[in-house]
């Protein structure tokens, strides 16, 4: 039996990828313990966030200090969805995202002209007015009393195979990416734009289109944040303390390469619930601490630092296409 | 017209705080063409040496000026001897100094949260709340006195740049360090200064800003950003042309007030920013560069 | 070479992290938080109560008087020999953490105490925002919730089974000072009408009482409301929207704000040289600590009203237990309304619990809703009446700061201890 896989997809990538799914699909009926049931959750979207974050930020190598407007956006507009229009809750997750993906075109286009640190300056400045502007903005955000979402019973329960799902597909989409021929144009971007336009790669267009992914990814993992809080409200949802956990997340997994940004989210959420009750902040700094050395020493983070381990263990094991 | 006259009071009072606040900022990206992230950690810091100072040894915040000016300058030149040093300059290194900077922020904030807590902290002295008549209208001293002291550091700033001979090399090296090596300037070290110089800039700006609002270890985010608004608008360098930028972000805020609901005033600055990032992508920080 | 000299660093910088992890694991008492106040080895009979309150950030200094509150409630539950349970006495352990004055904080530590920490019930935070954000926790997870420190109606019209509020609505605090002065416009003492300038901060506080002063004002017709803006919680500057107030040269001032923008938009209030006939912070104006930052001078007149005084001490043996057992503990200070609501918020819990005679969660969110107890509250009586969502409402009373430095009660009548005035004298012209 072959199946028909377009020759980009390594069979190993795949069956890794289904087999670590389900493994962790079935998790929950080994254990009962609804504290790290719920921390899981937590991870899958952070991971599908961080993920969704590196498209824009390593692929493209335009670091972004304000996708928390998406995330916001995303998870007000499915809240909004939901409440008023009646909507189903994932079909108001990519409605949101949706949403949320256009907003990041229309602030996207022209800025993703800007590159290296004029982008990552104007990025903030969305960040903080999108902030403002929700917090205000009473209809949609509830204002900064923020809006709660209908409870059902069971949901949050339910929500970790939603968020596992949440997260497979953007690590599928991350590989898609990376590995099929577009990730070679986002590739050629990256490095130079006016080269690659020279050459035939319509760059205007890819990087809208990479920006469009990522801002609805983004939204939908507020979408789906929401309704695992079942309330949200602006401050923390547009928040800059939000935009910067997936910059950290991304640079310390390992930036541009397919996986290591959830590593890096793995590693951040649980370090921040793990510190947050005895030493509320210090995660910051710990994360401030690991983005110095991993800019200083490892560029690719801990995903490159464990490729170093194991190209010395095994050399043949070393995959290239992890190198930017 | 007595509204009016206040306005503009009010907004050229901010001004001076806003330009010395930007100032380094732009000196640093113009001559080594790095963003500096840690701005607003250098600002946080500065408002918590002042108060410290104040609160410990009752030293009024105008005299420790100096003194947290000159600590900053080795502080900067330190941190760019042992960390931004060993980055690549320039378009290359854009992105990485910056996220090297702001992790350098974030861990700042910690250290701060660890000593003094995250609380709101407020610098009072007994002019605090102190109000003087200034062409028909009422402003606070301490304002004034903010704008008299943001208003002499330009103009040292302005001497130092154009009359000495150190000004001449790091406008030179801001122009081209190639040649600068060629001629004999020692452009390393004229970085680790110019490095140095908008750090303590940075931190005379925070403790000015914390005579006048009270903070905690997240005070200069907001700061940090209006300094972009105001490098981006007026260009590198200039001492007037930072002056005229945060002349305007200053008067937009201020006039905002007049026509937006008070609540979305800050947000004018962040919109601000990026209009103008968009409409001027190719001469964001001023293709002039030190003039 | 270089690369496993780098490899090395970056793990012993990672295992001295995770050491630190460990270290603060086994040492829970350390720091601030989490301050176990263990009573006895948390074992069967222990009945665990989880809280957070905001002991950093904004709100640390609220937050600060909750805990004092807290406290003293379970130092004098352990000192009876616990809390009578269907006959038997059990100790109680308050597990307290630190949200840091942010609400996704407030709520991933609620998630914990409940999931993590297996406690039988929570107690609310403080202020409006983090109380709104926690309890949805509390009320997803079916676990009593008790709180003193959310006073908004919206945390109340959500139809929540397990939230139970011991702060009357914001609403009624403004229709008090509103009542207040419209007894000194009848008496003559203010124009007819009135020009108010009303700034709330954008939060459901805020909204709760713009809605309170634009209903009396509508109602009535002898105010106009000329100037209506919102500001930012935790804001650092205020001069451009105090600004706006000046020109609009209203007769009346009443703000909404937390104490920290109380602090912060008085000062710039008093260096712009702005003077009103009437000034409000709603339920701020007459902490100690705003006059001791800003001078006492810099806070006269100022008309507040709060959920309790200490001055109800000379009417209610209920609020002068309270005063004494306080001022026993903490050297003799008096205690403010943020103290008076932390200890009778465990109070109410404990009544509860012993008329429900176990620990059950559902028999305890039962005897809360039906609670009927004496209480230091004005008014005498706590109860969480179920047509206001399980809100309390009972009355506020209305102070005046005064030159002397006291605050005197102005309001209601029955438990007046002064007599207000109005306009300020301090005002020239």
């Amino acid at each position: 039996m072959k199946l028909p896989l377009p020759p980009w997809v390594r069979p190993r990538a795949l069956i890794a990828l289904l087999a670590t799914c389900a493994a962790l699909a079935l998790g929950p009926l080994l254990h009962s313990d609804v504290y790290i049931h719920n921390l899981l959750t937590l991870t899958f979207i952070g991971i599908a966030a961080a993920l969704a974050w590196n498209w824009l930020g390593g692929y493209l190598g335009q670091v972004s200090f304000g996708h928390a407007a998406m995330f916001g956006l995303g998870g007000f507009v499915a809240a909004k969805a939901e409440i008023s229009m009646g909507m189903p809750m994932v079909f108001a997750w990519c409605f949101g995202g949706v949403i949320a993906g256009l907003y990041a075109l229309v602030w996207g286009h022209p800025t993703l002209r800007l590159r290296g640190p004029y982008f990552s300056i104007a990025t903030i400045g969305v960040g903080e007015a999108t902030r403002l502007v929700g917090t205000y903005w009473d209809w949609l955000t509830g204002g900064s009393s923020g809006t709660s979402l209908p409870m059902h019973p069971n949901l949050k329960f339910t929500l970790y195979w939603y968020a596992l799902a949440l997260a497979a597909v953007a690590m599928a989409a991350s590989y898609a990416l990376r590995r099929s021929s577009l990730g070679l144009a986002l590739l050629a971007i990256k490095s130079d734009v006016d080269a690659a336009s020279d050459v035939g790669v319509s760059s205007t267009r890819l990087q809208d289109l990479v920006l469009f992914l990522s801002g609805a990814m983004i939204g939908v993992c507020g979408a789906s944040y929401g309704s695992y809080f079942s309330y949200i409200e602006p401050g923390d949802m547009f928040g800059f303390d939000r935009s910067i956990s997936w910059v950290l997340m991304g640079v310390i997994g390992g930036i541009g390469t397919i996986a290591g940004p959830a590593l890096g989210a793995i590693i951040f959420v649980l370090l921040r619930q793990y510190l947050i009750a005895s030493y509320p902040q210090l995660y910051l700094g710990l994360y401030g601490i690991l983005l110095v050395l991993v800019i200083l020493f490892e560029p690719l983070g801990l995903t490159g630092l464990s490729l170093r381990v194991l190209r010395r263990a095994r050399p043949d094991l070393i995959v290239s296409g992890s190198e930017t | 017209m007595d509204r009016f006259a206040e306005l503009v009071i009010a907004s050229v009072l901010l001004a001076g705080l806003y330009a010395t606040m930007a100032y380094g900022l732009g000196l640093i990206y113009g001559v080594l063409r790095i963003v500096n992230l840690n701005h607003g950690g250098m600002i946080m810091a500065g408002a918590y040496a002042g108060w410290y100072l104040h609160s410990e040894y009752g030293i009024d915040p105008y005299l420790s000026l100096l003194p947290v000016a000159a600590v900053s300058f080795l502080l900067g030149i330190a941190m760019y001897r042992g960390l931004v040093h060993r980055l690549p300059r320039g378009a290359a290194g854009g992105v990485q100094s910056l996220l090297l900077l702001f992790g350098v922020w974030l861990v700042m904030r910690n250290v701060a949260y660890l000593l003094f807590t995250g609380n709101d902290q407020t610098l009072r002295t007994s002019y605090s709340t102190r109000a003087a008549v200034l062409a028909g209208a009422l402003v606070s001293v301490n304002r004034v006195a903010v704008f008299a002291v943001a208003l002499a550091t330009l103009i040292i700033l302005h001497i130092l740049l154009t009359r000495t001979y150190l000004g001449k090399a790091i406008r030179a090296v801001a122009q081209n360090p190639d040649s600068c090596t060629l001629v004999g300037i020692r452009v390393e070290r004229i970085y680790a200064l110019t490095f140095g110089l908008g750090t303590a800039l940075a931190a005379i700006a925070g403790l000015l800003g914390a005579t006048l609002f009270p903070f905690n270890p997240s005070f200069g985010a907001g700061e940090l950003l209006k300094s972009f608004v105001v490098v981006v608008l007026g260009g590198l360098g200039s001492v007037a042309g930072t002056a005229i930028a945060a002349l305007i972000l200053a008067a937009v805020e201020v006039f905002a007030i007049l026509f937006i609901p008070a609540y979305l005033t800050a947000a004018v600055g962040f919109v601000l920013l990026v209009l103008v990032l968009v409409l001027r992508p190719g001469g964001l920080f001023g293709q002039r560069v030190l003039g | 070479m270089r690369n496993s000299r780098t490899a090395l660093f970056l793990c012993v910088v990672l295992a001295a992290a995770c050491k630190k992890q460990t270290a603060s694991q086994e040492q829970p008492s350390g720091g601030t938080a989490p301050a176990g106040q263990t009573v006895a080895a948390p074992g069967a009979d222990t009945i665990r109560v989880g809280a957070t309150l905001p002991l950093t950030g904004a709100e640390a200094r609220t937050g600060g008087f909750y805990k004092e509150g807290y406290e003293l409630a379970f130092e004098e539950a352990t000192k009876n020999g616990g809390v009578d349970v269907g006959g038997k006495k059990m100790a109680v352990q308050l597990t307290l953490l630190d949200d840091t004055s942010t609400q996704a904080t407030a709520a991933s530590l609620a998630d914990r105490l409940i999931n993590s920490d297996k406690v039988n019930f929570l107690l609310g935070t403080y202020a409006t925002n983090l109380v709104e954000a926690q309890s949805v926790v509390a009320e997803q997870n079916q676990i009593p919730y008790v709180n003193g420190g959310g006073a908004a109606t919206a945390i109340y019209k959500r139809g929540y089974k397990w939230v139970f509020g011991l702060l009357a609505p914001v609403e009624l605090l403004a229709e008090s000072i509103m009542k207040w002065i419209d007894t000194q416009q009848k008496a003559g003492k203010l124009p007819k009408p009135a020009t108010i300038a009303l700034l709330w901060e954008n939060t459901s506080h805020g909204k709760d009482f713009r809605k309170g002063v634009t209903e009396f004002a509508d109602k009535s017709k002898n105010y106009k409301v000329t100037v209506d803006e919102s500001f930012e919680l935790n804001g650092k500057d205020f001069s451009a929207l105090l600004g706006k107030v000046k020109a609009a040269n209203t007769d009346l001032f009443l703000a909404d704000a937390h104490l920290p923008d109380y602090i912060t938009m008085q000062r710039q209030y008093v260096t712009a040289g702005m003077c009103h006939k009437i000034q409000s912070y709603g339920a701020r104006g007459s902490e100690k600590q705003a006059a001791e930052s800003l001078t006492p001078k810099n806070v006269q007149y100022i008309l507040s009203a709060v959920w309790w005084s200490n001055q109800l001490s000379s009417k209610s043996p209920e609020a002068k237990r309270f005063v004494d057992l306080f001022k026993a503990k903490y050297g003799g200070r008096a205690p403010e309304w943020y103290q008076a609501l932390g200890y009778e918020t465990v109070r109410a819990l404990f009544a509860a619990i012993t008329q429900a005679g176990s620990l059950d969660r559902d028999a305890v969110r039962q005897k809360l809703a039906a609670l009927k107890i004496p209480s230091l509250l004005p008014g005498g009586e706590l109860t969480f009446p179920a047509e206001f969502g399980q809100q309390s409402h009972a009355p506020f009373v209305v102070q005046q700061n005064l030159p002397d430095g006291t605050s005197p009660i102005v309001a209601p009548p029955d438990a007046a201890t002064g007599t207000g005035i109005a306009p300020n004298p301090g005002c020239a012209k």
